[in-house]
């Protein structure tokens, strides 16, 4: 059984249907990858993985649990955990206070805790600050941990949303295109991150992406939407020569054809 | 949004005399003998002050700390958790009441009715929080304004509340056989009651709970996708200030000695809100000094030739020019 099985997911907002049936399995211990030409659908069919959204209709399931009703807070508790396309850091809180968040979902201390300080507190407290800085060593800036947040450069800022995931121990980690934004040797550095999620880990990893660089050399096995539904599926080189994706991100040829790339338009 | 991170980036080249003192301040404080040195300091201070001064000036420092405990508790509501809060005199209102009505009406000891004052507030927090807080933050706003105005026209009409004209009468507490009477008593009464609240709001602020709400406050969405219950966190939020506010007012209650629905009009919940905003949202040291400058101002100017009839409109216009320059809160961040 996979980890994650999507069957027949649709999403649909008034008129407009963004993810049109989409299935797709996420095997344990992989590396997939949901592509697809802008406005393909793969940020709505992402934001009803996380629960974001609700779906209109189809079905979500981990580890054969359905996952349809479930909160976002209620995901992560899953041990399934995401980033942002637009890094959402805590702009005013530091670097090490931001990564500490992951932490909430694999800790339990609340008010009495807080303000009695007692013993299992103050563990948990130690705890969470060590799982915190184990994970920024772990990303490589540890050294910036107590900076603000919103002072970080822009790479510094992903590296600290991939640090505040891990810090809740996920199973899987769902990753919103973590190539944006990223020059070439961060994306370079973004490779070797995410098989290190997985060899030293064992984090299966769930990312959605439109560059096609990074998603051809990390992923095992890809799915390809377009206009909300899935036209290809198999590992990058049977997805790269297929001729149904090849238009998709290259356009028929035909500028007057409706189904065309929507780059063309 | 864009042009204040990168305001804030040149910020940290260039500091400027006052950002060098702040930092030199802040690495200082980071030797923690040098910090406990300064607090002891300042504490020492606070308990000599009444030998220094008149009864005059002894009840306008206790009245600052009455304002200071306010401030806190609502700090957590707003500067924290980042909710609107309009009707916060509501919450202290209702502690006040709980007190007023069991020792006049019912002859109780004033420490008993501490625990019923909790447990009225926590009431009246889930109350009004629990259907109000999946409301976005602007309809919070309108909704806590609404029930601050209930809960004073509600005291203003029931009779065991006294009515228009409140409680008075309130019998004073003895505190380990000390009959708390004179200002200097409430002083110190009232300088325990800070020194108990600020030790909460840090621990709250320090701990997995108060990160939580601070999480809620700069964005909810990535809260939430950490596996924060933001309902849950930001009613219990509501509860523990509201919890604050409510002892708060039960000791302004035994204080005064009589209470009114004058003393909860929205002016206090506004004035309340400004000390929390003026001293720096979520900041506990600019929090405490918002609620003292607040009580404070009219009354160093009342005696100042010309300023001192118009005081409150110079105290508007300095408020007015503060939330220009320094919209953050006068209370200085450290830059990193």
């Amino acid at each position: 059984m996979a980890l994650m099985e999507v069957k027949g997911l649709t999403m649909r907002f008034g008129g407009i249907v963004a993810v049109d049936g989409l299935d797709f399995e996420v095997e344990e211990g992989t590396i997939t990858a949901l592509i697809g030409p802008n406005g393909a659908g793969k940020t709505s069919a992402f934001n009803c993985l996380t629960g974001f959204y609700k779906p209109t209709s189809g079905s979500i399931t981990y580890r054969g649990e359905s996952m349809i009703d479930l909160k976002p807070h209620q995901i992560t508790y899953k041990k399934i955990l995401r980033t942002f396309q637009n890094v959402r850091l805590f702009k005013e809180m530091s670097v090490l206070e931001n990564v500490m968040s992951g932490a909430h979902s694999i800790s339990n201390q609340f008010v009495y805790g807080a303000l009695t300080r007692s013993k299992s507190a103050r563990k948990e407290e130690r705890e969470i600050l060590e799982n915190a800085e184990r994970c920024l060593d772990f990303i490589g800036i540890l050294d910036k941990k107590d900076k603000v947040a919103k002072n970080l450069s822009y790479g510094d800022q992903r590296r600290t949303e991939w640090a505040r995931a891990l810090a809740a121990k996920p199973d899987l980690l769902l990753l919103d295109e973590p190539a944006a934004g990223l020059n070439a040797e961060e994306k370079g550095k973004l490779i070797e991150l995410i098989r290190r999620f997985r060899k030293e880990l064992g984090i299966t990893v769930f990312l959605i992406e439109h560059d096609m660089s990074l998603v051809m050399e990390i992923s095992e096995k890809i799915t390809v939407l377009n206009f909300g539904k899935k036209i290809a599926e198999g590992t990058p080189a049977e997805v790269q020569s297929n001729p149904l994706v090849i238009d998709a991100y290259l356009g028929t040829g035909d500028d007057d054809d409706e189904e065309g790339s929507p780059w063309v338009k | 949004m864009e042009k204040l991170n990168s305001a804030d980036a040149v910020d940290v080249k260039k500091l400027g005399f006052f950002g060098d003192l702040v930092e030199k301040c802040y690495t200082l404080m980071d030797n923690k003998k040098i910090k406990w040195t300064v607090l002891a300091v300042i504490l020492g201070l606070m308990i000599l002050f009444p030998f220094t001064t008149t009864n005059y000036w002894i009840s306008v420092v206790q009245n600052a700390m009455f304002f200071a405990l306010l401030a806190m508790g609502l700090n957590v509501i707003v500067g924290y958790t980042g909710l609107c809060h309009f009707g916060y005199a509501a919450k202290f209102a209702i502690g006040a009441y709980t007190t007023a009505v069991l020792v006049r009406q019912f002859g109780w000891d004033f420490w008993l009715t501490l625990p019923v004052a909790v447990v009225t507030s926590i009431l009246a927090a889930i109350i009004i929080g629990g259907p109000t807080l999946r409301l976005r933050s602007d309809y919070l706003a309108i909704v806590t304004l609404g029930f601050g105005e209930i809960v004073r026209i509600t005291a203003r009409n029931l009779q065991i509340t006294g009515a228009a004209s409140g409680l008075s009468g309130i019998r004073r507490p003895s505190f380990f056989g000390i009959h708390l009477t004179s200002v200097t008593h409430w002083y110190y009464v009232f300088l325990v009651l800070v020194v108990i609240y600020i030790i909460v709001s840090y621990r709250i602020k320090n701990s997995r709970f108060g990160r939580a709400l601070e999480y809620i406050r700069e964005d909810e969405d990535a809260a939430q996708a950490m596996g924060i219950n933001t309902t849950k966190f930001k009613l219990f939020a509501f509860i523990v200030g509201s919890v604050m506010g409510g002892i708060a007012g039960s000791f302004f209650t035994v204080r005064m000695g009589a209470i009114s629905p004058q003393s909860f009009q929205f002016l206090m919940s506004a004035n309340i809100l400004l000390a929390v905003v003026l001293g720096g949202m979520g900041k506990i040291p600019g929090v405490i000094l918002g609620a003292a400058f607040i009580s404070m101002f009219p009354e160093f100017f009342r005696n100042v030739p010309f300023v001192g009839d118009a005081r409150m409109l110079f105290f508007g216009l300095l408020l007015v020019i503060v939330m220009i320059r320094r919209p953050q809160g006068l209370w200085p961040d450290r830059r990193r």
